[in-house]
């Protein structure tokens, strides 16, 4: 089958699982949501206290290692990192920041779109123009260096963190944080979550499903492939949302979403700058990490560092809007983004 | 004989740069993404035809193949 098959596959399956999920139980418009989760998350391990937003997300242990056995069983484990951690904890940082403005990571802003979220429009607008920004920084010869061969400990050290959120979970000890109502208090059954993640994370780690890459692709290169899993999801989740009855155009009263133009649109140029910066948008920042990328687990520890911070000082938007301290964090990180791609470009050298 | 190879790279613009270099001595090469056959990255690699291999940059190269009609053989890794 050829690649760009399998992302076609791989795009059906993410769509459908998010679909799926939603209707077992998860948030609308939130089968999936990289940023949501590691939210959740943190949320859970009480790193923040929102009490709306904590869970310890099964899917975030599936997608890992889903990734994980894939990378395993294809011989493409491969410890490795080195190349600027701290700076990649800050881009993760900075990520999150932009995609707690906008309520979602690119792939729940596909889904809100497949929903019938108009305000995700303004958020696709932005995520590309973010890209577009960073590929101008790639053009300069943006980079954050190489990486080297590292033990397999390290390698496997954030995998085994992420598992250990499995059993934590299904015990429930009492300092952990389980919302009584609110998104964290949506969620479909452990197993159903965990299947989901791992088949996703299996199939994105065997198609490189990215939603950063498949834009920047397509302006480095005209190379529409990995675009292609990114319209494949939207299709399907369109499809399944249609079919049972969970389509509804409106920019007004959508889940889990904000009307404010100019913030969703900040809020993922954000994203799709960081993204880019990183070599991948969240979802992929997971996958290298199930492949044993100690750089790419450094971005997902700076994501949910940023969205502790995000709800520990009001950063978060609601669905009444973005905040004030979230629009200065927002511009904050839009800054240091550009900053880092000035200094790390070679024609600034 | 003029061959066709595929170098990969541990950032974009060590293939911006082996390009820029492709192109100074003349040889036919294109940027393009990392085929997924040859590896699980979604990077930049160059590939290009010459008859005898050039120079390779060090550092920036990650790994580099024959490339026959989309088999690829490896030839150097420095993985």
């Amino acid at each position: 089958m050829s690649e760009k098959r399998w992302l076609l596959a791989a795009g059906v399956l993410t769509g459908l699982c998010a679909v799926l999920l939603t209707f077992a139980g998860n948030p609308v418009n939130m089968g999936f949501c990289i940023a949501c989760f590691l939210r959740d998350i943190a949320g859970g391990l009480g790193l923040h206290r929102a009490a709306a937003v904590q869970y310890l997300r099964p899917e975030i242990v599936g997608l890992v290692w889903g990734a994980s056995l894939m990378a395993l069983w294809r011989r493409e484990f491969l410890p490795r990192g080195g190349s600027s951690p701290l700076l990649r904890f800050f881009l993760g940082f900075g990520v999150m920041v932009g995609a707690l403005v906008f309520l979602g990571c690119p792939l729940r802003m596909v889904l809100r779109l497949s929903g019938g979220d108009l305000n995700a429009l303004a958020g696709l607008l932005g995520f590309f123009a973010g890209i577009l920004a960073g590929v101008a920084f790639l053009k300069r010869g943006f980079t954050l260096g190489r990486n080297y061969r590292q033990k397999k400990a390290e390698g496997l050290a954030m995998p085994l963190g992420v598992l250990a959120l499995l059993p934590l979970l299904l015990t429930a000890p009492a300092f952990l944080f389980f919302s009584a109502e609110g998104p964290g208090s949506l969620h479909a059954l452990v197993l159903l979550s965990l299947a989901a993640g791992l088949a996703v994370g299996a199939a994105a780690q065997r198609t490189r499903l990215c939603m950063a890459g498949g834009i920047r692709d397509v302006v480095l290169f005209r190379d529409a492939t990995l675009l292609s899993g990114f319209l494949a999801i939207f299709l399907a989740a369109l499809l399944g949302n249609l079919a049972l009855g969970n389509f509804h155009l409106s920019l007004a009263d959508q889940p889990i979403a904000h009307t404010d133009g100019l913030w969703n649109f900040l809020g993922m140029t954000a994203v799709g700058l960081g993204s880019t910066l990183l070599g991948g948008c969240p979802l992929r920042q997971l996958i290298l990490t199930g492949e044993g990328d100690s750089d790419a687990a450094c971005a997902v520890l700076g994501m949910i560092a940023g969205a502790a911070f995000c709800h520990n000082f009001g950063l978060a938007s609601s669905a009444a809007g973005p905040t004030l301290p979230g629009m200065a964090a927002c511009t904050s990180s839009l800054v240091l983004m550009a900053v880092i791609g000035l200094c790390h470009s070679a024609k600034s050298a | 004989m003029t061959e066709r190879y595929l170098a990969t790279f541990f950032s974009h613009f060590g293939a911006v740069r082996f390009g820029r270099f492709l192109r100074e001595r003349g040889l036919e090469h294109a940027l393009m993404p990392v085929p997924r056959q040859v590896s699980s990255s979604c990077g930049t690699c160059v590939r290009f035809t010459a008859e005898a291999l050039p120079p390779l940059p060090e550092g920036d190269l990650e790994r580099l193949f024959r490339d026959a009609g989309g088999v690829y053989e490896e030839l150097l890794s420095n993985l």
